[in-house]
């Protein structure tokens, strides 16, 4: 290995830069004496977070200082792979590592780029995501999305021109939380979310129900824990929606007739009724008793519910379609999938709707606003399912009932950037449904070029957990080229993506994988080359990702002297680019990516270093005043988000209620695969979200009679690699949930399982291995698996307790959301006392 | 004279342990070793469960056991309430880790600063922060003596989110946490022992 570059003595200074211990990038401030690194502490002059950081912020220190950190270009010397092999890796020259990717890489390329994979994960830096498409690959051989949100982003994109959505810290009073850690311990900013929940909960008195199977942190702080099956909160919310539309008949009638489609009238066939010639959508004045334009100045009242007949053709509004279609949706129905009490969805649905004060108003900076405070919050846990849009759209659709979209006190949407709500007319006086966020629109093609078959999920995100399968059995689908490279950045295909048994097979096949990372990982350990990036306390990048309150960007950049001998990921994929015949291509890529102006654009032909594209990036967002320069010297632009910018930034246009959206893009889905003559199924493209009796994971054969759910929501585990951090190592030793499978204490019992017994836990799609840990705060019927426990990298901190849970987790079509391209994160399992 | 203590809101933390986390990296303990830590109790059988996270650490206590029983007057009360060890008079007799009602001392063992995180290996930070420490002696919490002498809060307090530690004079009625104390009824831990302690509890 290259020794390791000494750091210039420098005193005792405190270096002012941005968190990248998870995605989020709060400012950190960073103390270095004499050239080391002792302390991070939160930024206090930074709005994000407020002086404060989480757990996994200080353990960035422990990260840096790793040992086992690549400290050089290094080359595979041992040919056999395999977990737990050895790689005997090799230093060798960055110009001899670079040459040897290029060179591969640059045949593939001109023979078929399709053969190369690409993993991309590095959070942050979003703008390389798309590395691939400048390559001629569009295969995404990473879970980015599928652990968080196919069914969660381009939902919220198609509602409200959002990324991510969160309740109103600030105004709500009655705060439902389900599967998800937002102001507890994940998702959107945590040190500074943990503050502004405290507040509500502690300064304000907002009450908390929390829906999960397991006692998250946020359940333990809640007024009330629901203990909920996993996969079936729609089955919950729409229990509820049935008391909020048949019992107590109470809604905001006034924010759904102003601002949906709620009063749109739907012919038989669920399509919009449209006026014959102007092709417009059509309402009902309930004044005026007819039909009308849904412009058209005359019209009295919006009629949101009732039955018409016009010109010959029955017709209903979107509303009454709702309604009708839930009317079998009771909660004694409800509870039977949920295993939530009918009572508790009474009650709870009861206490939503008074929280929400439908009918109130609040003046903020002049501006008068309806005033909801009353919403419901969820994140993966709630929505990570093979029906996800359903259970997404059911949630949004309580939300909507008390009108609280986008109102103080309410649900908000947030974008993934700095002014990234994308804001725009649709048809039909609608707002236009923004499903493509973080990456454009892969046009159909059949059969499809990219191994997640993105092709076929229009209104989706990569469902990665198809790669595999599509590899080993190219023929399904007609796929006429085999993979033989991958490219593995700041990823770990093998231990975050479905199906483990053929994502090995894969690896097995590949025959060259180069990897960008700063420490080995499951997946790098198979690596011919690893090309070695700085750590984020030697590099620099713009951060900001989906802000919930504050926006802006914060500068990262190098607190000490790179360590050993790196680059910058970023340097190193233009390295390759050019070497590979891309850069050109790569650069275009740039230019839209990190949103450059026409003027700042990146040229054909040139390589331009990581800092030069980041004072293109700052100049093209913020002005010729706000360079590069100016970020090390002020270190960030961060506001609060204006009240305009964050309560209904959408007003004049409607957004969907009644989603009419999703059987046009079944159609032209439809029409598709019919010119191509092949079958696709569209049945999951409902206006309306229903719960399906036939729900694949609740169908598992009754012999797997638990069910298994994985959790990362706890603060110290958010988001990523984890437990080969000492200090999140020893802390996670001493916490009982992350010391082995959680069972209730009386389904362990019944089952003769005491803590410490070595368990089998066996799905139909594969079986691990465990430590029993029997607990009292995990519904009888589901086991839970923390992310804690589930690896087995040769990394020498890590415990290598490898109940990997994803090897549970079934890989196929038929567990995969159609609309969303959403992976099942749950599971059925049986489990033994070995 | 002021007498520093510590207010921490039940009702605020969310058992994140970032003050855990916060700790090892001001005091730079080595492995296994915390000044601080988050307990968690889980009451009663589901679906009645409550779970709690109680942070603990040295209480600081007015009338402090370890104090007492302490034989080469290594540990000792500042002025100001901090309860300290002198680690070069300390023998590593253990008295005060017995004589603690909290159990929040304990024997930095021989080897214990040869460790490492990373096995036999020290990073450099560890270099930095193990020159502080020496071995054969009782560690524990010393409400960051050193960041209070300079007018700042204890690591913990800096960085938690919640905002659920406070930290201030207990002398002073209008400082947060005698305020706070007053306001939401303030618990000492254990006040069966009667040792005084400088660190509150409100729900």
């Amino acid at each position: 290995m290259a020794k390791a570059a000494t750091s210039p003595a420098t005193g005792d200074r405190w270096v002012r830069s941005a968190c990248k211990m998870c995605l989020h990038g709060c400012g950190i401030r960073v103390r270095v004496q004499d050239g080391v690194i002792v302390k991070i502490e939160g930024d206090p002059d930074n709005l994000n977070n407020r002086g404060k950081i989480c757990p996994k912020g200080h353990t960035g220190i422990m990260r840096h200082y790793d040992p086992n950190r690549i400290k050089s270009p290094v080359r595979r010397t041992n040919p056999n792979r395999g977990p737990g092999v050895d790689p005997g890796w090799e230093p060798i020259s960055w110009d001899e590592a670079l040459d040897i990717v290029g060179k591969r890489l640059k045949k593939i390329r001109q023979e078929d780029p399709r053969k190369l994979l690409v993993a991309i994960n590095d959070f942050q830096r979003i703008h390389l995501w798309g590395w691939g498409a400048a390559f001629g690959t569009g295969h995404y051989f990473t879970t980015t999305g599928q652990f968080c949100g196919a069914a969660y982003h381009p939902i919220n994109g198609i509602i409200d021109g959002s990324f991510a959505s969160v309740n109103d810290y600030e105004y709500c009073n009655y705060w439902i939380q389900m599967g998800g850690g937002d102001g507890f311990s994940s998702h959107l900013h945590v040190a500074g979310s943990i503050k502004r929940m405290a507040d509500a909960r502690v300064d304000r008195g907002m009450k908390l129900v929390a829906v999960d199977p397991r006692m998250a942190s946020y359940c333990a702080k809640a007024d009330e824990w629901i203990p909920i099956l996993p996969g079936t909160d729609r089955a919950f919310i729409l229990g509820m929606v049935y008391v909020i539309l048949y019992e107590l008949n109470r809604y905001d009638a006034e924010f759904l007739k102003k601002h949906t489609n709620g009063p749109y009238l739907i012919a038989p066939d669920g399509r919009l009724f449209r006026h014959p010639e102007s092709k417009k959508p059509m309402v009902w004045d309930g004044v005026d008793n007819r039909a009308k334009e849904y412009d058209d100045p005359t019209i009295k009242d919006f009629t949101l519910e009732g039955y018409y007949k016009v010109n010959g053709t029955e017709v209903r509004p979107g509303f009454q379609v709702i309604k009708d279609t839930l009317k079998d949706h009771t909660p004694e129905k409800m509870s039977k999938v949920c295993d939530v009490p009918a009572e508790t969805m009474r009650r709870i649905a009861r206490e939503f709707v008074e929280a929400a004060r439908i009918g109130s108003t609040v003046m903020i900076e002049g501006k008068q606003y309806p005033y909801r405070p009353a919403a419901i919050n969820f994140y993966r846990g709630a929505i990570g399912h093979c029906e996800g849009t359903h259970d997404h759209a059911a949630i949004k659709l309580m939300n909507m009932l008390v009108g609280n979209i986008d109102v103080p006190g309410g649900h908000l949407g947030v974008g993934l950037d700095h002014r990234l709500l994308l804001i725009e007319p649709g048809p039909d006086g609608m707002l236009k449904p923004q499903p493509h966020i973080l990456h454009p629109m892969v046009p159909f093609t059949c059969p499809p070029n990219t191994l997640q078959m993105m092709e076929f999920f229009p209104i989706g995100l990569d469902p990665a957990h198809l790669v595999a399968h599509n590899i080993l059995n190219p023929d399904e689908w007609g796929f006429d080229f085999k993979p033989e490279a991958a490219l593995i950045y700041h990823a770990n295909p093998l231990k975050n993506i479905n199906g483990y048994d053929k994502v090995l097979e894969v690896f097995k096949m590949l025959d060259f994988i180069v990897a960008i990372d700063i420490l080995p990982n499951e997946s790098t350990e198979w690596a011919d080359v690893i090309l070695p990036d700085h750590s984020y306390l030697e590099s620099y990048m713009m951060t900001l990702c989906e802000p919930p309150v504050i926006t802006g960007h914060t500068l990262r950049q190098p607190v000490v002297e790179p360590m050993y001998d790196t680059r910058d990921a970023h340097d190193i994929l233009t390295e390759i680019s050019e070497r590979c015949g891309c850069l050109d291509e790569f650069n275009g890529l740039l230019n839209f990516t990190m949103f450059l102006k026409p003027e700042h654009h990146l040229k054909p032909g040139r390589k331009y270093t990581v800092l030069e594209c980041l004072d293109r990036m700052a100049k093209s967002i913020y002005g010729p005043g706000q360079d590069l320069k100016w970020f090390m010297k002020n270190n960030n632009a961060v506001r609060h988000i204006k009240p305009g910018e964050m309560y209904l930034p959408w007003e004049g246009m409607r957004i969907s209620l009644y989603h009419e959206y999703f059987l046009q893009v079944a159609d032209d889905l439809e029409e598709k695969f019919r010119a191509a003559g092949k079958e696709w199924d569209t049945s999951s493209y409902l206006p309306v979200p229903t719960w399906n009796d036939n729900h694949p994971l609740h169908r598992l054969p009754r012999e797997y009679d638990l069910y298994a759910i994985n959790f990362k929501a706890e603060a110290v585990l958010n988001h990523h690699e984890n437990t080969t951090i000492p200090w999140v190592n020893e802390l996670v030793s001493n916490i009982p949930i992350h010391k082995g499978v959680l069972i209730n204490t009386r389904t362990a019992r019944e089952k003769g399982i005491k803590t410490g017994d070595r368990i089998s836990i066996e799905s139909p799609f594969g079986r691990v291995e465990g430590i029993a840990r029997v607990i009292e705060e995990i519904h009888p019927r589901v086991i839970g698996i923390s992310n804690a426990i589930t690896r087995w990298t040769m990394h020498p901190v890590e415990r290598k307790m490898n109940t990997h849970f994803n090897r549970l987790l079934p890989a196929s079509l038929e567990f995969t959301d159609r609309v969303s391209g959403h992976q099942e994160t749950a599971v059925k399992v049986r489990i033994s006392k070995i | 004279m002021a007498r520093y203590g510590m207010v921490i809101d039940l009702k605020r933390c969310v058992g994140c342990n970032a003050c855990t986390v916060a700790c090892k990296a001001e005091n730079g303990t080595p492995p296994g070793i915390f000044f601080t830590k988050v307990l968690e109790q889980v009451a009663g059988q589901y679906p009645i469960v409550k779970k709690k996270y109680v942070p603990v650490l040295c209480n600081h206590c007015l009338n402090a056991p370890c104090v007492r029983v302490c034989p080469s007057g290594a540990t000792h009360k500042r002025e100001d309430g901090i309860v300290l060890v002198d680690y070069n008079k300390c023998i590593g007799c253990k008295a005060c880790v017995v004589a603690c009602p909290y159990k929040n001392r304990e024997l930095m063992p021989e080897g214990k600063l040869k460790e490492g995180h990373f096995k036999g290996y020290l990073t450099p930070f560890e270099q930095v922060k193990y020159k502080k420490f020496q071995e054969g002696v009782v560690v524990k919490c010393t409400f960051c003596s050193e960041r209070v002498d300079q007018g700042l809060e204890p690591s913990c307090v800096n960085t938690c989110p919640a905002e659920a530690r406070v930290f201030g004079d207990l002398h002073d009625p209008e400082s947060k946490v005698s305020r706070l104390i007053r306001q939401r009824g303030g618990i000492q831990p254990m006040s069966e022992a009667n040792t005084d302690p400088s660190v509150y509890y409100i729900e």
